[in-house]
């Protein structure tokens, strides 16, 4: 797990006018981005929230004409950097260009749901938002830790490396995860706590 | 090789979400299969993006209006405390191969961009059969055209424009031969009469019916808007 320094500002601080400059601030997206896939916190999600909010507002309001549309898809948006944060990899691109994607996907298929009377929501179709996602392997590129981990982890059963996986790199609860896989709870427990007493003995008591 | 691309202008339009979906299905199965329009699509959208959450109009927001600023932050917590209440996250869809299509025995898979499109039945006219895309897009018809080895649409223009991507296989026509890639997009200026000597699979986007133009073929003008 990539460890991320938290630098939050206080909780005005990524709103006050005295604050206010052309100049995006990315790498402090980047940051908060990461601290909301890892930790869930909500703090850095507080932060997101009122640098993009408004600006999507507005951008929404001139494509609709109309406040209703435009704070649903203020909340859609959002609530898909809540959900999604963990797709982010800042090695493919901005933290603004991935928000953009996201927006323009949302406001795109709701056009699509006010002009056509469709709900099809193909925009995922024509814009992936998450290309790096569609093959395994790529999915653990990103750090020479992870790297070894995962020859080790592959060496387990397969039922207890899907467990593994998406409990430590899709950073899925152990509920979401019995539910994605359809298996009861106790079973997700019990394969992840036999897989890790193996992953234990083959990286040394180390890691943890 | 690709000689056939998207405009600029379409290109931009396919960023910023003002397209209708036909022709933005269009541009992303052209841009799967053409690393320079990808490379242009990557980089204009991180401008795009880069622009519109640039932070200089929002001096006037919360500086002129400080009681508004107010009542949009407590609306924001509202918002922010009802996204966060759940902590799921969104599973990682793993997709395989698209559905396929067959036309007269030859199976196609499906680009990703309308993998989960609704297609019609498949209708035929001698060397041509078409499947439409169900995309309800009004006068907008979205097609999959599939021409047979020898087959050639009619000489014909068209009365709005007409965008050919050419999905597998080959066709030539008075401006040359295209391939597999091709984005050739026709308005009523131009006329022409597509031969496919091995045969083809192209996606089509048209606004309105074809014109032919030929001798007998003008008795075909009410079908113009069969085939595309």
């Amino acid at each position: 797990m990539p460890s991320v320094q938290s630098k939050l500002p206080s909780h005005q601080a990524a709103v006050t006018p005295s604050n206010m400059t052309n100049k995006i601030d990315h790498p402090q997206l980047c940051q908060w981005l990461k601290l909301i896939a890892v930790n869930r916190d909500k703090q850095a999600f507080t932060a997101v929230f009122k640098f993009f909010a408004p600006k999507i507002k507005r951008i929404a309001q001139s494509k609709f004409n109309n406040e209703a549309q435009a704070a649903e898809v203020v909340q859609d948006t959002m609530s898909n950097v809540w959900r999604k944060s963990h797709l982010f990899d800042d090695s493919k691109g901005a933290a603004t260009t991935w928000v953009y994607t996201i927006m323009r996907n949302v406001t795109f298929d709701m056009l699509r749901k006010v002009k056509a009377n469709k709900e099809d929501n193909l925009s995922d179709d024509i814009w992936p938002l998450a290309e790096s996602m569609n093959t395994e392997e790529e999915t653990f590129t990103d750090h020479i830790q992870n790297r070894n981990l995962k020859g080790v982890i592959e060496t387990l059963p397969e039922n207890q490396q899907q467990v593994v996986k998406g409990f430590y790199f899709l950073e899925m609860s152990q509920e979401q995860l019995a539910e994605h896989l359809n298996l009861p709870l106790g079973t997700v427990k019990s394969r992840l706590r036999l897989a890790l007493g193996k992953l234990k003995i083959k990286l040394g008591d180390h890691h943890d | 090789m690709i000689k056939h691309h998207p405009k600029f202008e379409l290109l931009q339009n396919f960023v910023n979400g003002d397209l209708p979906a036909s022709l933005s299905a269009g541009i992303a199965i052209h841009a799967d299969m053409c690393p320079q329009c990808q490379e242009k699509i990557s980089q204009l959208t991180e401008q795009v993006a880069e622009a519109s959450f640039e932070q200089n109009f929002l001096h006037k927001f919360v500086v002129d209006d400080e009681d508004m600023a107010e009542v949009a932050e407590l609306e924001f917590d509202s918002i922010i405390d009802e996204i966060t209440a759940s902590d799921d996250i969104e599973s990682v869809k793993i997709h395989n191969e698209g559905p396929s299509i067959e036309f007269k025995g030859s199976e196609y898979v499906l680009p990703k961009a309308i993998r989960n499109i609704e297609l019609g039945k498949t209708a035929q006219i001698g060397k041509l059969s078409r499947a439409r895309l169900q995309l309800d897009e009004g006068e907008i018809h979205t097609s999959l055209l599939h021409i047979d080895p020898g087959g050639s649409v009619p000489e014909h223009t068209h009365n709005g424009f007409e965008l050919t991507l050419l999905l597998a296989g080959s066709f030539t026509d008075e401006q040359g031969e295209y391939v597999a890639g091709d984005f050739i997009m026709l308005d009523k200026r131009h006329q022409h009469h597509p031969v496919s000597e091995h045969g083809c699979l192209c996606y089509t986007v048209a606004n309105d019916s074809l014109h032919f133009t030929q001798g007998i073929n003008k008795l075909l003008n009410p079908i113009g808007s069969f085939i595309y």
